[in-house]
Formats: C-alpha cells, structure tokens, sequence
C-alpha cells in the first residue's frame, strides 16, 4: 500500500512501541506481527529499530535460539515506556477526533438523503 | 535477488559507515533472511518485501549522518550530512546546497570585512604614532595640532570597537546557522522520505 508515508511511520514507531511494552521481541517477530494488520515495506523497521535504540527508547541483547544462531531481542526502556503512553494518548485523541468527523459527515448524508 | 547479493550489495553502499555500526545493521537484515527462509519463504521474496538495498541504505546513511552532526558540531560531519541528504535526489541538491553556500558566504564576508574594520582602526589608532617614523608610508597633515591627533585616535578606537562587534556577531550567526541547518536536513529528509519513499 503506498500512503501518506511521514504518517504511517510515526505509526508504526506507535506498533512498534506498543509490541515491545507486551513481550521482547526479535525484529523479524515484530514485522510478522505488524504485517497482520497493516502493510509494510519489511525494510523500514530496522532503520527504526536503530532509530528508536539510539534515542534509548530501546536496548537490545542476543538470545539463544533453539534453531540457528542467537536473535537480537530488542526490550522497551523506561523512557521507551514513558514515549510509548504518550504516543498512545495522543493516538487516541487524534482518533477519536477523526470518527467524530466521519461519523457527523455521515449523519448529514443520511439526513440528506431521508429528506 | 539472493540473500547473499543482497547483503553484499547493503555492504557495499554502507562501507563509509564505522564498521560496528555496519555490522550491527547487516547483522539485522541477515537475521530476518535466516528467520524467513527458516518459515519457508524463498530468498527472492524476502529481499523483495525488504525493498531495495539502495533506498534502505540511504535511509540508513542519512540518519546516521544527522544524528552525527547533532552530536558533534564540525565543518565536515555538516558537509557529510548535508552531502547524505543531497544524494537523495539532485533536485534537493539545488534547495540545501544552494542557500547553504549562500549564507556561509554572507557570514564569512561579513566576518572577513569585521576584521578588515578592526585593522583599519588600529592602524588609525597608530598612525599619529608611526608618522614621525614613516613619514614618507603614511600621510597626514601635520597641522592638525594635539586635538586633530586625538580626534583621528578617537576615530580609529570606534573603528575598532564596531569590528569587534561584526566578528562577534558573525561567530553568533555561525553558531545559529549551525543549528538552522541540521533543522533544515531534517525537514528535507522528512520531505524526500515522504515524497519518494515506499513505506
């Protein structure tokens, strides 16, 4: 899907955040889970991961896998956390607002139409 | 492509990179080929879904350049940045080479002409005192009397506070101009990465 990409990446800097606040996760985990419910290029998480972890919002460490060579797991920080409530606060204001508008819009088409 | 080519070729157009930072990155992307092919995917697919090496290099690249260019202030990481976020596209070269060189020139010229000021008010200041050594190099009329001597000194001490005060100035609007830049890259590489960027 090609979008507004300055818009769907503070999303997915939103996705990202929210996965790693349930669980650590590896990078390849985190687009699986993404993918799900929205389309991504799976190259751009990485430059976001690199991002989030050199402003500390995130830390990474190596894991034994049952199969293969260790994985980079990526956890949240403090400071990620903190970042993560606050995208969040304000994903839902942003949202809200927006179905407020669509809904409107479409009472007045509805109205429009009854008449 | 392979997994093998592709990470050659991200390699390859990471190499101005410090190698820790590079290896940290293709370290990733080798990762997420193994977990993929461990799935069952075909190695052509996921370098496919990773989009193309050149434009997750230069994602990568002018990041890096930025964030080193906030960190530490110096002529070249600027160039380097402003060098990274230029090579996005010849059309962004115009809009940040451009005013950039402009303004750079502007302050430079104002700080060359500052102290040009300042060297003309101190040999004000000392020519009174030099005339009777060079009479021939520096010519004033000797009837001026005490008072005339003290007027042209008093001239060249202003002369010499308003360079001071140019050259201070300009090392301020460096310093400003500085950090103008870093927000102007910024604003570029969120203008490119909108307009050219598949997300």
């Amino acid at each position: 899907m090609i979008m507004n990409t300055q818009f769907k990446k503070g999303v997915l800097e939103l996705c990202v955040l929210v996965i790693l606040d349930k669980k650590d996760c590896y990078g390849y985990e985190m687009v699986d889970e993404i993918s799900q419910s929205i389309s991504i290029s799976e190259g751009t998480i990485y430059p976001l991961l690199k991002r989030l972890k050199k402003e500390g919002l995130l830390s990474s460490y190596l894991k034994e896998s049952s199969d293969g060579p260790p994985r980079k797991y990526y956890r949240l920080t403090d400071s990620g956390k903190e970042k993560k409530e606050k995208l969040v606060g304000e994903w839902e204001t942003f949202s809200k607002g927006v179905n407020n508008l669509l809904n409107s819009k479409n009472e007045e088409l509805k109205e429009a139409n009854d008449e | 492509m392979n997994k093998e080519e592709y990470l050659k070729k991200l390699a390859e157009l990471l190499k101005d990179l410090p190698q820790e930072e590079r290896e940290d990155i293709l370290f990733d992307y080798e990762e997420h080929f193994n977990i993929g092919m461990e799935k069952g995917r075909a190695e052509d697919e996921i370098s496919k879904a990773l989009g193309d090496p050149k434009s997750v290099a230069k994602q990568i690249k002018v990041e890096h350049m930025i964030k080193k260019a906030e960190n530490k202030p110096s002529a070249s990481g600027m160039l380097e940045a402003t060098l990274a976020a230029a090579g996005l596209g010849v059309f962004n070269l115009i809009f940040i080479v451009g005013p950039a060189m402009l303004l750079v020139a502007i302050i430079l010229g104002l700080f060359i002409t500052g102290l040009a000021v300042i060297f003309a008010g101190i040999t004000t200041i000392l020519a009174p005192l030099l005339q009777p050594l060079f009479p021939k190099l520096i010519n004033m009329s000797s009837d001026a009397g005490v008072w005339g001597t003290l007027s042209v000194m008093a001239h060249g001490a202003g002369l010499t506070i308003l360079g001071i005060i140019l050259v201070v100035l300009m090392a301020y609007m460096s310093k400003w101009l500085y950090k103008l830049m870093i927000k102007y890259l910024k604003l570029n590489l969120r203008i490119i990465n909108g307009r050219s960027e598949r997300f």
